[in-house]
């Protein structure tokens, strides 16, 4: 007994000594409980729709063409008409609705489902002393779908989060997509979103969402943390991000099948002045945004067969201020950002460039204003492997222009998936900031059901 | 007549809902197609969509899509032009190793097969 003991203690001390070997050591222990097997992933969509993670996802959370097209097109199944859904009902689709569904309008299933995740992360100059932390987890419910094919929906909620991922603290501007600053449950999403009101090709959202700006939603990951520093990163005491879930209303419309605009205005307590905001991006080649595949010979060869290029612009206007004891907003700050994006595909490999600038009156929230400009931007190259896909290697160079100086930030990682629903990710991040020097190993565990 | 009715009886489980035209052996995930009920061409590219489609679906999706007209998860008419919209799509799919003459092999089959299923 005693020695059993005696040995555990050793093995504790040993891997206390040698956290490195500790991560390899689990990753290698696990790899076999994670052996890719037939794919069976089950969130919200997948059910509704009775399809895999990866029509939509490349590794998710990361979406792929058609995902894009599903997330513009509001959750319905882009391209489906009535008649055609008629159509698949006559001839006996499985899963085909029932009368008190199609009368009320209401999705079959409940469409709701979990993301779980763990994350590890090692900082050999921890300022606490912890070298090897385990410490952060969360547990994310989301809820998403239509009501017929009228309006879209979409919630997600922080049903529980622990920790704070390392990744986002000091050192790196920006905050954890996992992991709310706050660590207290929290409605991150809630919005529904009227298609094609009063039948125009406007869709009307209103509720708490991301606005439209960045080609990429924040969620729109390989590797979630940190998010792009040009889309989250924070000016002074101001709260205010361009991937920050916001109280608003949107318009949004598709020109044609390849041009995207929208615009909306959100509302910020404390003061009766509006934020205001606008996007527009196009797309060359690849699946267009209503999810029509591109018109390709099978006869002979084009580089516009995989090329897909896509290109976004954004500005943002608004005012925030520090709360009074009556919840009015003082010392205020007007702020501006505008910014330009590009996500080029072709067969395997995917860049990703975005590029943001911003002024800010106040962003200190001081009696006396002092303005400060920003600018920030981030660079990722993906290669996707693996039949479906399932392992991508990537490097994501990012840089921001805070109060302090500059950031520079280098991120190798992968990110695999075993089954379609659960993703590991590993990445090395090396920040060069005026603080200094920061290295950081982290590594994630997320999966979906 | 015993042996008769034991042979129908044995028919009749294995049976799939198959079209007249189509011969499709097993059922839900095991579906497939008799080759044997196909050209010389088509057995050729039945091997590629055996060997290329079912990496990431079965062949089940495939064929109740031919045996009803209907893709089974779009809802969408599953025709012809469909055809060369779904091969068009496997092509550029980062994930499904497929070459040209593959999917033209693989969109010739379907076409082959919607064709018979209608006869």
């Amino acid at each position: 007994m005693l020695r059993t003991l005696h040995a555990i203690l050793e093995t504790i001390m040993f891997l206390k000594k040698h956290p490195v070997a500790v991560m390899f050591l689990l990753g290698f222990v696990l790899s076999p409980l994670l052996h890719p097997q037939s794919a069976e992933a089950i969130p919200a969509f997948s059910r509704q729709h009775k399809t895999e993670c990866s029509t939509c996802h490349t590794i998710y959370p990361e979406l792929n063409e058609f995902g894009d097209a599903f997330l513009k097109n509001s959750y319905v199944w882009p391209r489906k008409t009535p008649a055609a859904a008629g159509q698949a009902q006559e001839a006996g689709e499985k899963g085909s609705r029932n009368e008190w569904v199609k009368i009320s309008g209401l999705p079959e299933q409940i469409p709701v489902s979990l993301t779980a995740t763990a994350d590890l992360a090692y900082d050999d100059e921890a300022y606490d002393g912890n070298k090897f932390d385990l410490s952060a987890r969360s547990l994310r419910l989301h809820a998403g779908g239509a009501f017929r094919e009228a309006a879209g929906f979409f919630a997600t909620y922080n049903l529980y989060t622990q920790g704070q991922q390392r990744g986002a603290v000091a050192s790196s501007p920006a905050n954890s997509a996992n992991t709310p600053p706050n660590n207290t449950p929290n409605l991150n999403e809630l919005f529904l979103v009227w298609r094609h009101a009063l039948d125009t090709p406007i869709n009307l959202k209103v509720g708490r969402f991301e606005p439209k700006l960045s080609l990429w939603k924040k969620s729109n990951r390989v590797i979630t943390v940190p998010s792009y520093a040009s889309t989250t990163y924070l000016v002074g005491d101001s709260p205010f991000s361009i991937d920050a879930p916001e109280d608003g209303i949107e318009l949004s419309a598709l020109l044609g099948s390849r041009l995207l605009l929208a615009g909306g205005m959100v509302d910020r307590n404390g003061q009766n002045q509006k934020d205001g905001y606008g996007h527009l991006s196009f797309k060359i080649g690849g699946t267009d945004f209503k999810g029509e595949e591109p018109e390709v010979s099978l006869e002979s060869d084009s580089v516009w067969d995989f090329l897909a290029i896509t290109m976004g612009a954004f500005g943002y206007w608004g005012r925030n201020g520090q709360f009074d004891n009556f919840g009015i907003a003082q010392n205020l700050n007007d702020f501006r950002r505008a910014g330009a994006e590009m996500d080029i595909l072709y067969k395997r490999l995917r860049l990703k460039g975005s590029g943001s600038f911003g002024r800010d009156s106040n962003p200190m929230f001081a009696n006396t204003a002092v303005g400060f400009d920003s600018r920030a931007y981030a660079f990722e190259g993906e290669y996707y492997l693996g039949a479906p896909v399932n392992l991508i290697p990537l490097f994501r160079y990012e840089y921001q222009q805070g109060l302090g100086g500059g950031t520079r930030r280098y991120i190798p990682g992968v990110a695999y998936a075993p089954l379609q629903n659960t993703r590991l990710s590993l990445q090395y991040m090396h920040s060069d900031a005026p603080e200094g020097i920061n290295r950081i190993a982290f590594a994630s565990l997320a999966f979906s059901l | 007549m015993k042996k008769l009715l034991v042979t129908m009886l044995l028919v009749a489980t294995t049976a799939t809902g198959a079209h007249a035209g189509l011969k499709v052996i097993g059922k839900g995930d095991a579906m497939s197609l008799d080759p044997s009920a196909l050209p010389p061409a088509m057995k050729a590219n039945y091997q590629i969509v055996k060997a290329k489609c079912v990496k990431c679906h079965t062949l089940e999706r495939t064929i109740v899509a031919i045996q009803t007209g209907v893709a089974p998860i779009s809802g969408q008419p599953f025709d012809r032009s469909a055809t060369k919209a779904y091969g068009v799509k496997m092509l550029r799919k980062p994930d499904s190793n497929m070459s040209k003459p593959e999917v033209k092999a693989s969109v010739d089959l379907m076409n082959y097969l919607i064709a018979e299923s209608e006869r």
